[in-house]
């Protein structure tokens, strides 16, 4: 009897131990520094239950220029720089501008992907080809149904993320990213220009700017979600937003806080989702909540549930 | 009890308080059938307001069944008793108000606080919260949150092929 309580104690201190082996943790690593330090042009196809979709992403490490064009449907492309992210919708002949402010935002460095491993059991599991390269999975199993779990495929020599599955409590897929061709190397700063000039369009900034959301925040927090940063912003046109952005380290959830009256309609109230990411919306204090995250329905509601105002004391 | 069945109408009742309407509506005293009435007629005139709504897939055969189940609530008194005007569309709209409360009749314990939250009552949902469509301007919503995905991080911009979808695109219009 004794013997088996201590086999059994000496098992679970390997599968911990297992968990978070500096190997597994190594190779969440090697995935960062793989997006940081490749150049590439891939072919990913984006799927969730609904729709599949299929895009092209080009990075140009040397200036660390990003393009992603949609390839499905009418063109639209994404080009995010060093200080900007612009969002080009040709059919609109909009180019709807973001600063990033999120880059002071740590994103995920080395320490904290350590710290990951309070929320999620890290594992490694088989090889599998994906786009004709072998590739490592790695396993987040969330450790509460609080957020989402991931399966990641990792090329085995350059580290690059060939894969994301995004995973609920029923092991479903909900979400996948994957890369159906990835060619490194080879890249000019031509080809990451938009392809429109949109000379002529309507630009709509955002003019973020980090702020302090007088009275704004939660009752209680969701476990492991933190809040990671706070700021103003316009959204549309220029509806001007509060947004508060919690995360776990892995899963972020933003809350955006704007008032009635600024709306162009009474949103309803109630739960949207959209492969991984679900929305919920609410009134508060004569405010419209919209609490946007890649974490299951019920932590996104309960954070849009726990928002309140407290009048701020003199 | 009308002023809450109006607000339950409107999905803005509490969950406490939305059961206790529903229990009343499914009651098979005097008081529910009342309470019936009431539901039926307001949402006669939300309907005929509205204009009629998109029925949802299954529609017909949850009609057939709850025609089968209570029959006496088709009553053609009391439909005649609606609005003369609107009489049509009242005929469809009494017959999506029969649906519900023969699915209220055939599973009164099972799930009512979601009939209670949805916006509309017509489809029964598993999950608690009221479904809703996509809000307008979702991609704008996605483009400002998704810079702030540590995610990002290990995949690159690839999430951002969500804020230029087709589906959300549509939605904000």
């Amino acid at each position: 009897m004794r013997k088996r309580a201590l086999g059994a104690a000496l098992v679970l201190v390997t599968s911990v131990a297992q968990a978070q082996s500096p190997e597994t943790l190594g190779w969440l690593r090697k995935m960062h520094q793989a997006t940081q330090r490749l150049s590439y042009v891939g072919t990913f196809v984006y799927q969730n239950a609904d729709r599949t979709e299929t895009s092209r992403i080009t990075r140009y490490a040397a200036e660390d220029i990003e393009k992603l064009e949609v390839m499905n449907g009418v063109p639209r492309e994404i080009v995010r720089t060093r200080d900007k992210i612009r969002c080009y919708l040709p059919d609109s002949r909009v180019v709807k501008v973001d600063r990033r402010v999120d880059r002071d935002f740590p994103g995920l460095l080395p320490e904290q992907i350590a710290a990951l491993a309070r929320h999620y059991d890290i594992s490694l599991g088989e090889t599998q080809r994906i786009a004709g390269l072998d590739c490592q999975t790695v396993v987040l199993q969330p450790k509460d149904d609080l957020r989402y779990g991931y399966r990641l495929y990792a090329d085995v020599k350059s580290g690059m993320l060939m894969r994301a599955d995004t995973v609920d409590a029923a092991g479903k897929n909900v979400e996948t990213l994957m890369f159906t061709q990835f060619a490194p190397g080879n890249v000019t700063a031509d080809m990451v220009r938009p392809r429109h000039e949109g000379k002529k369009w309507r630009i709509e900034d955002t003019g973020a700017v980090p702020a302090y959301l007088a009275g704004w925040g939660l009752a209680s927090e969701l476990p492991g979600f933190h809040k990671v940063t706070e700021l103003k912003r316009r959204l549309g046109e220029s509806r001007p937003v509060g947004q508060m952005v919690f995360s776990d380290g892995l899963a972020a959830v933003s809350v955006f806080i704007e008032p009635l009256e600024s709306r162009p309609d009474r949103a309803a109230t109630g739960l949207a989702s959209m492969g991984a990411i679900n929305i919920y919306t609410r009134e508060v204090a004569n405010h419209m909540i919209t609490v946007v995250g890649e974490a299951p329905a019920v932590s996104v509601q309960r954070i849009a549930d726990a928002v309140e105002f407290r009048r701020p004391t003199q | 009890m009308k002023d809450r069945i109006s607000v339950l109408m409107d999905g803005e009742l509490d969950d406490r308080s939305a059961a206790q309407v529903i229990d009343a509506l499914a009651a098979g005293n005097e008081a529910g059938s009342e309470a019936r009435d009431s539901w039926r007629t307001y949402h006669l005139i939300s309907d005929a307001l509205a204009k009629s709504r998109v029925l949802s897939e299954g529609f017909s055969e949850r009609v057939a069944a709850a025609l089968a189940a209570e029959p006496t609530v088709l009553a053609p008194r009391r439909l005649g008793g609606a609005r003369e005007p609107r009489r049509w569309v009242a005929l469809a709209a009494g017959v999506a108000a029969v649906s519900l409360v023969g699915w209220l009749g055939f599973t009164p314990q099972q799930q009512p606080v979601q009939v209670a939250k949805a916006p509309t009552p017509v489809v029964p949902k598993e999950a608690k919260p009221a479904l809703v469509a996509l809000p307008s301007g979702t991609n704008d919503y996605l483009l400002a949150h998704q810079a702030f995905s540590p995610r990002m991080s290990l995949v690159g911009m690839a999430p951002y092929v969500r804020t230029v979808s087709e589906p959300a695109r549509e939605a904000r219009r």
